[in-house]
């Protein structure tokens, strides 16, 4: 009986701790991320464009053994065309991969015998044509060049 | 009966708040609603058949997408089925980490969960605080596997990679900072009587037809059935993830009544019982070491013949992958069983005579996720 | 108002127009003035919510048109006007199109009522409280005519919680308005306001005898402007946007704007009832105290009047955002409970309390 007439009360004291609760987050700073201007930090293994690693001699660790083809779980997502130097190396004469079908699941990265690819901290990947998704033997080439982070994937595996 | 008093009303596949794409076909007169029936698969990916076109190393990272809340439970069904046909060990570090993995994603599951179920109910800021903190999981899972999501973290008998010092000191912060935000949350709703008096007593699920629809998960345990796979064995799913949580000291939290009401609350002491886990998990991976690599290179695995079913307590209930191997290189048959799709088949029998604005008050707490449905 | 006709009437003498020019524009002008000025003020109030919202959820709100994006709404307002206003095939097409301006021109008309300063109130009837309060009562009718002319089933259940709402809060509201209505002993808005000056600053408020009616006043007046925790005609989650789901472009802006408009009045309406309205909070108007020149401070306190009036509807409006930010919504049993079993009861003893109150007490 007593906890019954207390009950508006108590629904009172929880109901101004609520906004209580609410009203202190006012002081506290926005974790609000800018984002076109502001991004976050990447870290080493995060997963976002290919590229080609190119030793530095400037030729390419590929040896088009695909692997990589066998291991990527969306289909005809890489495409290698298989050539052989006079010295009986085989190396990829082209080698595309289509961000459209691809899923970013790195097991390319991680089974290369290689360490021949690797992927870059770019994921800004949106454009209008859905050509400019595939990316050939030249643009995987300057990937490499371009990013940062070097031989992240050697060593892993 | 006539339908002439009745309102036929069509929910989704495209509304705000059906957690992606479930259609719900209601019957409703004035606001009462008569009969409801849940058509599922607009989110239907083919995920058992997909396996079969592909090599059992293809299809891992696929896995994480059936629930993508919670990627780590489904890659840990599927790896731990494989692993035990195969009869790989899998180092106990690698293990530990897999449980960290595993009930911090459960942590950021329940939040999102949290965050959305208080939406519908109407109350806006709670989300963006869960959200808030979720994303700092997020964060420490993007360090780890380099994705936010579809992490691809787990491999046959081991992990991908080791675990960084830091990044436990991270985790650490974390646990530290994470029960004041969760008393937070409590403090909004838990007793405010608007919430109260739209959860309690609403969408009650009693023990025997949660027992009849196999319910499982925090909506079994809120109708006080303490089962979790963590703690109990499963005769044909002796997974070796079952010899690392008795080592570990946590309660399953349950409660009684299996209303709306229990199922939040249920969640919420999960929540906690995962913080308490976590702690433990990083203590141990600090003082100890070990190898987490797993022993298999090859990326085509051949996997004697044979088939085993493996059961994880995935967020929203068990979670379990079986995988039937024909000894070639591709799976012959798998099949899912996740906790949602039951939680669905149950919502006609407690939407029954239910108001209107109580659907969302059942709905959003049974917590069920759509990919998780339909696969 | 005399001084300000003169000053009219010679303006227009300086461009040598006739004085009957004057004599007929002159009544209009103040409409004008109220409508633009509700406009901006609304423009205004959308933004703040948002801003509001977002520093209660640790967020930033919308900062990129203009400065701390005080240009968002605009950018907002010509993005509605820009869309297409669409009319679903099976729509009633008049009625349709009535809906919104039902919804819209009631707002512009009581916007009117309210005593912005001791002299300037552009409409004073001796009975302006009552006719606020049933002027205030028709947009409904509008949201009722939303609901059934755009044929659509969230729309209707919307427009029908939302009558059923409206007429069960319109009581204790009414009781609330009559017990200070009691204290004041005049229907006058102008009167009530003046009424509440006392010798102390602020003590002579009618919150302080009439709290609990003012607890009762905000609660209903929340449910009247269907805002979070009583927006179930359009709660998003069950209902897609209620009786709005089929508006779209200017008609759905009309709807909008008269939300908003409604909002703040209904906070001004609030702040004259319980919160001295125009009066200062200090018991003296600070333009008297720092201003020498007599005309000058006569003219300034017109002003700060004002102020104090949106300050305190600021606040008003401001609790509103935390109630909305913080509450879950109710359900429409609940709501009708509440009504009916917990706010009438309190409304009547909110009005004996009055009564007995402005006997012994008050009166003497
Ligand atoms: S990238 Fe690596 S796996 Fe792929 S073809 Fe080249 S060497 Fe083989
Ligand atoms: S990241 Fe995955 S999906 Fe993409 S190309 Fe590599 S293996 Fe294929």
């Amino acid at each position: 009986m007593i906890k019954k007439s207390l009950k508006p009360f108590r629904d009172i004291i929880a109901l101004a701790l609520g906004h209580l609760t609410v009203f202190k987050h006012v002081f506290k700073k926005p974790v609000t991320l800018e984002y076109p201007e502001k991004k976050l930090p990447l870290n080493d293994k995060f997963r976002g464009e290919h590229a080609l690693v190119v030793d530095n001699e400037g030729n390419l660790l590929c040896t088009a053994c695909g692997t990589c083809q066998r291991v990527c779980p969306s289909f005809g997502t890489i495409e290698i065309e298989k050539e052989k130097t006079e010295d009986g190396k085989f190396y990829p004469k082209n080698y595309t991969i289509d961000l459209s079908k691809c899923i970013f699941c790195g097991n390319c990265v991680q089974y290369c015998p290689f360490g021949a690819i690797t992927m870059t901290k770019e994921y800004e990947l949106a454009d209008e044509k859905k050509s400019a998704l595939k990316l050939d033997i030249n643009t995987l080439k300057k990937n490499y060049s371009d990013s940062i982070i070097g031989e992240r994937d050697t060593s892993k595996r | 009966m006539t339908t002439k008093n009745k309102l036929k009303i069509n929910i989704g596949p495209q509304h705000p708040s059906t957690h992606g794409v479930l259609r719900l076909v209601l019957e409703l007169e004035g606001e009462i609603i008569k009969s409801c029936e849940p058509v599922i698969g607009y989110l239907h990916r083919g995920m058992e058949k997909m396996a079969e076109s592909h090599t059992y190393l293809q299809y891992l990272p696929i896995v994480d997408r059936i629930d993508y809340l919670s990627g780590f439970f489904n890659s840990f069904a599927y790896c731990n089925a494989v692993e035990n046909l195969t009869q790989i060990e899998v180092s106990k570090r690698s293990q530990y980490i897999r449980v960290l993995t595993m009930e911090m994603n459960r942590l950021s599951s329940h939040l999102l969960w949290l965050g959305t179920f208080l939406l519908d109910m109407g109350a806006t800021s709670p989300l963006f605080y869960t959200f808030r903190d979720r994303e700092v999981i997020l964060s420490l899972f993007e360090e780890l596997t380099g994705q936010r999501l579809m992490y691809n973290y787990y491999t046959f008998g081991g992990l991908r990679h080791d675990v960084s010092s830091d990044w436990l000191d991270k985790i650490t912060d974390f646990v530290k900072i994470m029960p004041k935000k969760i008393q937070d949350y409590e403090n909004i709703i838990t007793n405010n009587p608007i919430f109260t008096t739209r959860t309690k007593n609403i969408g009650i699920m009693s023990k025997n037809s949660a027992l009849q629809y196999s319910i499982t998960g925090p909506n079994l345990r809120a109708t006080g059935i303490n089962v979790d796979s963590r703690k109990t064995i499963h005769p044909f799913a002796c997974s070796p993830i079952q010899l690392i949580y008795p080592e570990l000291d946590f309660q399953i939290p349950t409660a009684q009544n299996g209303d709306s009401f229990d199922r939040y609350k249920v969640r919420v002491e999960e929540m906690k019982a995962c913080l308490k886990l976590i702690s433990q998990c990083v203590d141990w991976l600090k003082s100890n070491s070990g190898e987490v690599i797993s022993p298999i290179k090859q990326p085509l695995l051949k996997v004697p013949e044979g088939e085993f079913i493996s059961n994880v307590e995935a967020p929203r209930g068990v979670c379990s992958c079986y995988v039937k191997s024909d000894g070639s290189t591709k799976p012959y048959r798998v099949k899912w069983r996740t906790g949602s799709f039951y939680a669905v088949q149950i919502l006609p029998k407690l939407l029954e005579n239910a108001f209107y604005p109580d659907l969302m008050a059942i709905f959003g707490s049974l917590d069920v996720i759509l990919p998780e449905v339909d696969r | 108002m005399e001084y300000l006709y003169f000053l009219y009437i010679e303006l227009l003498h300086k461009y040598n127009l006739p004085e009957f020019i004057g004599m007929t524009t002159f009544p209009l002008l103040p409409f004008c003035v109220v409508a633009v000025a509700l406009i901006l003020v609304v423009l205004f109030l959308v933004l703040m919510e948002r801003k509001v919202l977002a520093f209660f959820t640790q967020r930033k709100g919308p900062n990129r048109v203009g400065p701390w994006g005080l240009f968002q709404t605009i950018a907002d307002a010509i993005k509605l006007l820009c869309k297409e206003n669409i009319t679903p095939t099976g729509a009633e097409k008049f009625m349709f199109n009535l809906a919104p301006l039902l919804a819209f021109v009631p707002v512009m008309v009581i916007w009117g009522l309210i005593p912005f300063s001791s002299e300037f109130d552009f409409m004073s009837y001796s009975v302006s409280a009552l006719l606020f309060m049933t002027i205030a009562s028709i947009p409904i009718l509008g949201i009722l005519l939303a609901g059934y002319a755009s044929n659509n089933k969230y729309s209707l259940i919307g427009s029908f919680r939302a009558v059923a709402q409206a007429i069960s809060y319109e009581l204790p509201l009414v009781f609330v308005l009559v017990s200070v209505v009691v204290l004041a002993s005049s229907l006058n808005l102008r009167q009530i306001v003046l009424a509440q000056i006392s010798v102390y600053p602020f003590c002579g408020w009618f919150i302080f005898p009439a709290f609990l009616g003012f607890l009762i006043f905000f609660i209903c007046a929340t449910a009247e402007l269907n805002r979070c925790p009583f927006d179930l005609p359009e709660a998003e989650s069950e209902l897609v946007s209620g009786y709005n789901t089929e508006y779209s472009g200017m008609k759905f802006a009309f709807f909008f704007l008269a939300e908003y408009a409604m909002m703040f009045i209904m906070c001004a309406f609030m702040a004259t009832l319980f919160l001295g309205g125009f009066l200062s909070p200090f018991g003296f108007y600070l333009s008297e105290k720092f201003i020498n020149n007599t005309f000058w401070a006569q003219i300034s306190v017109y002003f700060e009047q004002v102020f104090w009036l949106f300050l305190k509807t600021f606040f008003l409006i401001f609790c509103m955002m935390l109630v909305r930010a913080t509450l879950p919504r109710l359900k429409s049993n609940q709501l009708m409970g509440f009504a009916w079993k917990v706010l009438l009861p309190l409304s009547f003893l909110n009005l004996f309390f009055i009564c007995c109150y402005k006997y012994f007490i008050y009166a003497k």
